[in-house]
Order: C-alpha cells, then sequence, then structure tokens
C-alpha cells in the first residue's frame, strides 16, 4: 500500500512523497501517525497533500501540527487538499502589528 | 552531560576548528590573502569585492561582517590585509574589534604601507607562518555542550526539506537548547506568514514586535527595489509542487529552528550578548552565502544546512553539515552532502532518530570531524550583506 507522510500527530492532512497516487486507491499514512487509511477521491501527484480526517469549511488545515490555512469547503478523508479547499490565513505580520497598535 | 573536545579562546568561547585567518579589508588584498592561505597550513583565506567606495552604512556592515567573523572561536589568530585605508573600515580598526573583543593574536599588513605587493606579501607570509606555529600547540579540551552556537539554514528547499531535512534539524536544535546552547535561524524573508508562530514563542513582547518589524522592514526594503516577496507567494512553481499557501511553505523551512523559546532576536551578523538558551533569530535575506556569513559572524561554530535539492555551500571557518530529505539528492550531490535522512519518509526510521542522526553528526563535526566540503577545501559561502549603492 502507497503511504502520504504526516509530519506531526494533529495534522488532517498527509503528503504524497512517492509514486502518484490514483483516484480510488487506498493509501495508508506514514511518519507521527501510522494507523490511518483513506481511500483517495482524485490523483495526487507528488508534493501535495490529502486529507486524512474530515475537515468542516471554516476549520483549520494542520501540517507540521500547526495551521496553514481555513478550510474554504467541507473536506473528506482522501479528498486533494489545495488551493481549491484551503485559504492562507497569511498571519500576516503587518496584520499582527495593525492589531497590537489596536489593542 | 553532553561534552564536545574544543578549542578555549581568552574570551571564553570555544572553537571546534583552530584556523589562522587571512581576512582582507578590501577587494585589491584578496590575492595575498590566497596566496598565504595556500602555502601556509591550517590558514584559511576570507574575501569578498568589498571594502572600498562604499556608502557608510554599507562600509559599516562590511566592518561588522569582516570583524565579527575574526572574532569566531573557530579562528586562534587573524592576519588582516588591506590596500587602501579606507575611513571607518581599515585593516586596523578591523583587527582592534577582533582584538578588543577576544584577545587573540592579530596582525595588519597594508599593501601600501608595506612598500608594495611583494614586500606586504612576504610580510604577510611571516605573520601567518609565525600564527601557525604559535597556534598547533593549542589542545582540544573538553567542554559542555552550553558552549556551542549552533547555526540552522536552508536552500534549494524541495517537499522533502519540510517534511523530513527541516524537521530532523529541529530536533537537534531542540536537543543543543536542551544541553544549554543556543541556536541561531536567520533569513527573516522565510518568516512571513508564520510570524505568528514564531512571536507566541518569543520569551518577551519585544522579541515578538522585533520579529514582526524584521519581516516587515525586509519586505519594504524589497518592495522599494520593486519586488512584492509577499504578494507572489507561494509561486505559481510552489503551487504546482503542492504548497497551497504561505504559512505552509514558510513553516516548512522554519521548522528547522525546532520548537524551543525565541530568547533573542539580533540584527545581521551582530553577535549575542545573552548565553541564555534558546533559540535566536536573525534579520537578513534570504540569500544564502548573506545569510550563512551573518550566522558564522555572530559566532557560530558549525551548521546544519538543509539542501533538499543538495548543494555545496559551506562557509570557509564555519564547518557546514549538508542534510538532505531527498534520495535522489543524496545521490547525485552525495559528495558535498553529509547526511541523507529520505528514510523518515521511507518510514524505516523516525524523525527523532533523524534527528538524532543530526545531533550525532554536529557533535562529531565538533570533536574534528571533517565535513565533506572541508576535505575539498571547497570554502564558497562568504558574502557580505549590501544596503545601498556603490559611489
Amino acid at each position: 500500500m502507497k503511504k502520504v507522510f504526516v509530519v506531526e500527530k494533529e495534522d488532517n492532512v498527509g503528503t504524497a512523497v512517492g509514486e502518484l497516487l490514483q483516484a480510488g486507491e487506498t493509501v495508508g499514512t506514514e511518519g507521527r501517525i501510522k494507523d490511518i487509511t483513506v481511500t483517495v477521491a482524485a490523483d495526487i501527484p507528488y508534493g501535495h497533500k490529502v486529507a486524512i480526517r474530515p475537515i468542516a469549511k471554516g476549520e483549520q488545515v494542520l501540517k507540521y501540527g500547526l495551521s496553514i490555512g481555513t478550510a474554504s469547503a467541507d473536506i473528506q478523508p482522501g479528498d486533494h487538499v489545495h488551493i481549491h479547499n484551503v485559504e492562507s490565513n497569511r498571519g500576516r505580520g503587518d496584520l499582527y502589528a495593525e492589531q497590537q497598535q489596536e489593542e | 552531560m553532553t561534552e564536545f573536545m574544543g578549542y578555549v579562546r581568552p574570551d571564553g568561547s570555544v572553537g571546534i576548528r583552530n584556523y589562522v585567518l587571512m581576512l582582507s579589508g578590501t577587494l585589491y588584498a584578496n590575492k595575498i590573502c590566497d596566496y598565504v592561505a595556500g602555502i601556509v597550513p591550517n590558514t584559511i583565506s576570507i574575501t569578498h569585492p568589498l571594502g572600498r567606495c562604499q556608502v557608510r552604512p554599507d562600509l559599516r556592515m562590511t566592518r561588522r561582517f569582516l570583524s565579527n567573523t575574526g572574532m569566531n572561536p573557530n579562528v586562534a589568530a587573524v592576519v588582516v590585509v588591506d590596500h587602501f585605508k579606507e575611513d571607518g573600515c581599515t585593516a586596523y580598526d578591523i583587527a582592534d574589534d577582533i582584538q578588543k573583543a577576544t584577545q587573540k593574536p592579530v596582525a595588519v599588513v597594508n599593501i601600501r604601507g608595506e612598500g608594495g605587493f611583494v614586500n606586504a606579501l612576504s610580510q604577510a607570509l611571516r605573520y601567518a607562518s609565525g600564527f601557525a606555529r604559535l597556534v598547533s600547540d593549542y589542545q582540544r579540551e573538553a567542554v559542555p555542550l552550553s558552549k556551542l552556537l549552533l547555526g540552522v539554514e536552508c536552500g534549494t528547499s524541495d517537499t522533502t526539506s519540510g517534511l523530513a531535512s527541516n524537521p530532523s534539524t529541529g530536533m537537534c536544535s531542540d536537543m543543543v537548547i536542551a544541553a544549554g546552547g543556543r541556536t541561531i535561524m536567520a533569513e527573516c524573508t522565510e518568516w512571513m506568514g508564520c510570524e505568528n508562530w514564531l512571536t507566541s514563542r518569543a520569551a518577551t513582547p519585544e522579541i515578538a514586535a522585533q520579529i514582526v518589524a524584521g519581516v516587515k522592514d525586509i519586505e519594504t526594503r524589497a518592495m522599494a527595489s520593486g519586488e512584492d516577496i509577499r504578494g507572489s507567494q507561494p509561486t505559481g512553481d510552489n503551487i504546482v509542487g503542492g504548497l497551497t499557501t504561505i504559512e505552509e511553505k514558510s513553516m516548512g523551512a522554519v521548522k528547522k529552528g525546532g520548537s524551543a523559546p525565541v530568547v533573542g532576536y539580533l540584527d545581521i551578523a551582530e553577535r549575542p550578548t545573552s548565553t541564555k538558551p534558546g533559540l535566536y533569530l536573525m534579520y537578513g535575506p534570504g540569500h544564502g552565502g548573506e545569510s550563512i556569513s551573518s550566522m558564522a559572524a555572530a559566532g557560530c561554530q558549525v551548521l546544519v544546512f538543509n539542501a533538499g535539492g543538495g548543494h555545496t555551500s559551506a562557509h570557509p571557518i564555519m564547518p557546514t553539515i549538508k542534510i538532505t530529505g531527498n534520495a535522489h539528492s543524496y545521490e547525485l550531490m552525495g559528495d558535498t552532502v553529509e547526511l541523507d535522512v529520505s528514510g523518515v519518509l521511507r518510514g524505516e526510521f523516525s524523525i527523532e532518530e533523524a534527528g538524532q542522526r543530526v545531533f550525532d553528526e554536529v557533535l562529531a563535526t565538533c570533536n574534528g570531524r571533517l565535513t565533506k566540503s572541508e576535505t575539498f577545501k571547497d570554502f564558497n559561502s562568504f558574502a557580505i550583506h549590501r544596503i545601498g549603492i556603490s559611489i
């Protein structure tokens, strides 16, 4: 079984680090989580992310144990996770600075 | 208690190498430094194209990089060579900075003052020869790991960098800090998008504010040259490669700094005055040579460079350990890359085990093991940050 790599236990996505994952294929997880299997919903190229848990619209997408953005749609385990269903929070330093000034 | 075998300097800092440094103050002195380093054993040359006709802030920057590099504990003695006496950055100024801060032996050669190239070369050779004999008596002794200032860097990053090598290096950094040591991470262009994670780890509100201001400053400077470095992130190539947001890209890079508290913020090439264990963040650009050189100038004795695509980068006096999480890169670039941690991605060993391997390589290098680049004397990564134009 092909595997997606999960960096931290909190993560809800894994990354394809081998050959192409084909739509309909069942894949496992490697890294800090080893016991999840998902059926991928679309072809997933090397370096791209797959949801390993359900992520509701508005929830944080977690990789490295940290938020890499907000789900812009409901995401099911096995879904391709990318710009079509994730929005950057941008963690923007300039916004942070403004926020600090306002407080 | 973890210890390493190092050279204890008069100022209490500890070197992992014991070099005589030929330090060029200006481009016109480069060749003399190179010639002497080619003859005298254990002697390293640092050269650059600057030190002449620079605006004041740049001249101060050049002096800071050169003086602070000479202060690095891996350097046992220094010969500074220049030609013109560039006001504010003469070889005497640089030698004086180094001597006052560290009490290590220094000498100065001014090409014009010596009566030309041939006399200057012979005088530089005489000084270096004397220093090489002097420092050959110095012996390694056991010191605690708290004496270590580790640098972490990444370049030629690929998908594997954020997943395997940077997290492994982060674990190594956490281990060094747990033993009382310090780590520096520079390249504030790469903090963009994950400032919140870094500020949440800042030991004081002042440090948090400095982190945010640092990113903003470099962004503003780039913008003044017409480059929008935030608006274009992640790049089209990144998105094709699977990176979705700027946060994701930056976090992959910042993972190399581990999870320890951020206890200090440094200007580029600034030497930390605190010995408090923890992560120190340093202002500076993503330019590898400048970034690495700024950490060597700050006093880092060793650097871990995460090179997903493989790399030859190596600083002249700060041993540069390269690691990759990409087995193909290791196959291609293994002659200058020490460690392949791609086994993490294949499930052959854990990130913790990879972190331990990085730590073991760092410790062995501190104890005297040569990096692959050192065996080739391929010392290619010295560069001085620039601010303005030449005049």
